[in-house]
């Protein structure tokens, strides 16, 4: 592992003491364990450190964040700008909302970032992070156009690792769209993300992490969250086009009524592996979570679902719902799942589904006979399959821009 | 009675049980299992063989991953064989036995002459020796099957033992399986010839000499090809035993078209209602569906022990070959259950079912833990999973892990599974209709296990039904 890693503490600007120190310490931490592998549960059916070792052979953090880019704007609906280069807070543009109510800043402690378990990429990140952003949404404001976060990697990123850290919080009785839409080049590199979601009394955040182009990155994201009462939260994750990808997601539904959706639409081809796990912690009565996770597996890909709802003595009147579905269209392909409940409450309606398989020949059949070749017919029940994801998602502008960068992937497939 | 007469009495009594038992030296070592090799008078292969495991245990941990936690087991505090007890030590009838245990046999409705044998009541042995069990015995010797114990075929069928025995559980398996192997005591032994229907249920109940096989049971049955047999295990009847810690392996080999239907109904001491003593039941159970065609059904009613762990597996290597998993799982008071099953397809066209029902109540923790892996190679498999979960109160736990692995295009897995608790418009028809709180949960629990109760062979069924009811008395109203 210290052959692997060439970190070069020099580059964090402004380091005093006590900050180089702690980096130093928990760098140190995260060696002990090195990267996590399949012995760990959490990482069964992802191994990451055969996965890196495999892909890299030195690794070294970055500190170039020149950016001379024309930034190749969403022009399908208004939206409100945030520019992240390699990981970095560039600028932001809040022109569509009124003044104050929206602030964002470069994070700039990693204090409220305590996780309960142990996770080694945690101190990695501790060690390493060049900040992030910190975002805040007043009380009693509802954002009027969604937020896009444009996260820009440039060309120069081989063999270099990113780690950084996101605070959102959005106020009591706000609204917030925050979509997180990752453009990369060509190089090949690390992304290790920390985000911690804070969900304040009837607010409701709705996040959609979408890959527009491509990318030979590796990233692990790991979001927490807490969720005070009647709030809501959605997750779109449509990620798809990462060597690896593996996001974590920690909400805890603290109190009554809250409740919490995340919904993930993948079509993974060749050399791709993705990973989703959640945990969901009912920890207040009557709250509601539900998970949709769909995978198409085309070539060598490899889909992972690893989803666990954990309900609490107290909190009775839970609904909680869990389905995994994958489409295997390649014998080379793979799809695991591990959906797990854990129940100490007996008034409570929670169930999972899974199923997995190939491409539903029947509709196919039906398909041809109506005169639709059998590429096409594919296509269209693909298309199906992942587009009910975002059904959702109520703004009649954002939708067809998500169909759109889904049909756009289900074109490669052959 | 004087102070000084009472302290002769205990050295009296004190001193009887000395001379009475006959026991392994205490502790694991290689003395200790040449010491069970030699009493079994076992040859020289079986004895490398279980020194083999031995050296193997020494450099495997017990695993901690599963969900209930034990405490820390002294191996060298334990007695690995003891010599059945004598006439004398029995209890001389029923008025000597716990009447608690009377009691539930009569609520099981057991007849009185096997109420004092499940007792270990010591049973004259003219009624012993005109049993229906010698009569069963000629009629599966004049088929050819063999049913004995497993230190009687290592001596009379060294070559089917030798071929078969450690080829499904592997002596390097982890850490109890390993403990069997090295120091097993005895348990069942049955070999199905070709093309033979075995004529009758097979259970340990009929085996002479069956009681008293010890904590390190072991047991294997092979079907050869086309054969069939249907094996019971267990009884509905509560069972005592001094051993807290019980690792048993049993091993299936199921050749081409044969068919082994394997049920259990484990109910042994879960301790009492503060959840002191208790067995600790960690079994391995694995068959393997070796041939084309053939079929391993396995069939389970746990309701016993203070920890329940165990996983039937059915490892399908043959093609069009089927596995099936029927459990119901009943936890109660401190009662910990982790249970499950594990299907692994590697030939083509294989298949496998699982149903799973978990019921807990009181403090009670039931865990459905199961693998489904479809292999690359397993081209057109299919597997259906459905684990539902039954909560009665809030202190006790229902989880679900299942793992699921698919690697071809052309297999399907289904996994559904559902926690709820009993619905409250079923209760109160039933109320409604005259039956009593504890009646209507009874009945309806019984319907929810239904699936699994029909798996069980028909005399069965019927003491499992009884029995799935009075392990949840007490816990509701």
């Amino acid at each position: 592992m210290e052959q692997l890693f060439n970190i070069d503490f020099k580059r964090f600007n402004s380091l005093n003491d006590k900050e180089a120190a702690d980096r130093k310490k928990n760098f140190e931490l995260f060696l002990k364990e090195g990267l996590p592998n399949k012995k760990n549960e959490n990482w069964k059916f992802s191994d990451l450190n055969y996965i890196i070792t495999k892909n890299f052979k030195n690794i070294t953090n970055n500190d170039d964040y020149k950016f001379q880019e024309k930034i190749d704007s969403i022009h399908d609906f208004d939206h409100n700008k945030v520019i992240l280069v390699n990981g970095s807070l560039k600028s932001s543009d809040f022109h569509f909302e009124e003044k104050g109510k929206v602030k964002i800043e470069t994070l700039k402690s990693l204090e409220g970032f305590h996780h309960r378990s142990k996770n080694n990429l945690d101190y990695l990140n501790k060690a390493l992070s060049i900040g992030g952003f910190n975002l805040e949404v007043q009380q009693n404001y509802k954002c009027k156009k969604p937020i896009v976060i444009y996260n820009y990697f440039t060309a120069n990123l081989n063999n270099k690792i990113i780690n950084n850290s996101n605070m959102i919080k959005v106020g009591q009785n706000s609204e917030l769209i925050l979509i997180e839409y990752n453009i990369s080049k060509k190089s090949k590199f690390i992304k290790n993300t920390f985000e911690k979601i804070n969900i304040d009394k009837g607010a409701v955040l709705k996040n959609v992490i979408l890959q527009k182009t491509k990318c030979n990155g590796y990233f692990y994201k790991n979001i927490s969250g807490t969720q005070d009462f009647n709030s809501s939260y959605q997750n779109f994750i449509l990620s798809s086009g990462l060597k690896f990808n593996k996001i974590e997601i920690d909400m805890n539904l603290e109190k009554e009524k809250s409740s919490c959706h995340i919904l993930s639409g993948l079509n993974l081809s060749r050399e791709e592996h993705q990973e989703i796990k959640t945990q969901i912690n009912h920890l207040a009565p009557n709250c509601k979570s539900y998970q949709k996770i769909k995978n198409v597996l085309d070539s060598d890909s490899k889909g992972v679902y690893q989803g666990k709802i954990f309900v609490k003595d107290i909190a009775q009147k839970t609904d909680a719902y869990q389905l995994s579905k994958a489409i295997i269209l390649n014998d080379q392909a793979e799809f695991d799942a591990k959906p797990e409940l854990e129940i100490y409450a007996d008034d409570v309606k929670c169930s999972h589904g899974s199923s997995s398989g190939s491409i539903d020949e029947e509709a196919i059949h039906y398909l041809m006979t109506r005169g639709i070749e059998l590429k096409e017919a594919k296509k269209l029940l693909i298309k199906g399959f992942l587009s009910e994801i975002f059904e959702n998602i109520p703004e009649d502008k954002i939708k067809p821009f998500l169909e759109k960068s889904i049909a756009v992937q289900i074109d490669e497939i052959r | 009675m004087k102070s000084e007469e009472l302290k002769n009495q205990e050295y009296k009594y004190g001193f009887t049980t000395q001379i009475e038992n006959f026991k392994a030296p205490k502790g694991l070592s290689e003395q200790t299992i040449k010491f069970i090799s030699k009493i079994k008078k076992e040859p020289k292969w079986m004895l490398d063989w279980r020194l083999k495991a031995f050296n193997r245990l020494k450099v495997l941990k017990e695993p901690n991953w599963q969900k209930p936690k034990f405490p820390k087991i002294d191996y060298q505090n334990l007695y690995y064989y003891s010599a059945p007890k004598s006439m004398k030590e029995k209890p001389k009838s029923l008025d000597e036995v716990d009447p608690k245990l009377i009691e539930t046999y009569n609520k099981l409705g057991i007849p009185l002459n096997e109420q004092k044998r499940l007792s270990g009541v010591a049973v004259d042995a003219v009624f012993d020796s005109v049993s229906v069990a010698t009569t069963f015995k000629g009629e599966l010797d004049k088929k050819g099957i063999i049913f004995c114990p497993i230190s009687e075929a290592i001596q009379k069928h060294p070559n089917l033992v030798k071929k078969y025995l450690g080829s499904v559980i592997p002596i390097s398996d982890h850490y109890f399986a390993t403990l069997n192997s090295a120091v097993f005591t005895d348990g069942s032994f049955v070999y199905i010839p070709p093309n033979t229907r075995c004529p009758m249920e097979l259970s340990t109940y009929f085996r002479i000499n069956a009681s008293e096989t010890g904590q390190f049971e072991r047991t294997l049955i092979i079907a050869d090809r086309g054969s069939y047999v249907s094996y019971l295990e267990g009884c509905t009847a509560p069972m005592r035993d001094e051993n807290q810690l019980h690792a048993a392996n049993v091993e299936l080999v199921a050749l081409d078209d044969a068919e082994i239907k394997y049920s259990t109904v484990q109910n042994w001491y879960p301790g009492d209602k503060d959840g002191v003593g208790g067995i600790y039941n960690f079994v391995t159970k694995r068959g393997a569906c070796r041939g084309r065609n053939s079929k391993i059904s396995w069939t389970q009613v746990e309701t016993g022990s203070a920890i329940t762990w165990k996983y039937p597996s059915c490892i399908l290597q043959g093609d069009n070959s089927v596995g099936e998993f029927y459990s119901i799982a009943i936890t109660n008071n401190h009662q910990k259950a982790d249970t499950g099953t594990k299907m692994i397809h590697l030939g083509k066209n294989t298949k496998s079912k699982i149903i799973s029902k978990g019921i807990s109540a009181g403090q009670a923790d039931n865990t459905y833990r199961g693998l489904v892996d479809i292999g690359a190679k397993a081209k057109n498999s299919r597997n259906y999973t459905q684990c539902d979960s039954l909560l009665m109160g809030n202190k006790c736990g229902a989880h679900t892990v299942p793992y699921i692995r698919n690697k071809n295009s052309s297999s399907t897995i289904e996994h559904e599974a559902t926690t709820s608790k009993i619905n409250e418009d079923q209760l109160f028809y039933c109320n409604q209709r005259g039956l009593n709180q504890e009646e209507a949960v009874s009945l309806i629990v019984n319907g929810f296990c239904k699936e699994v109760l029909q798996q069980l062979p028909m005399e069965f069924a019927v003491e499992a039904q009884k029995l799935v009811s009075i392990s949840l008395e007490g816990s509701v109203g």
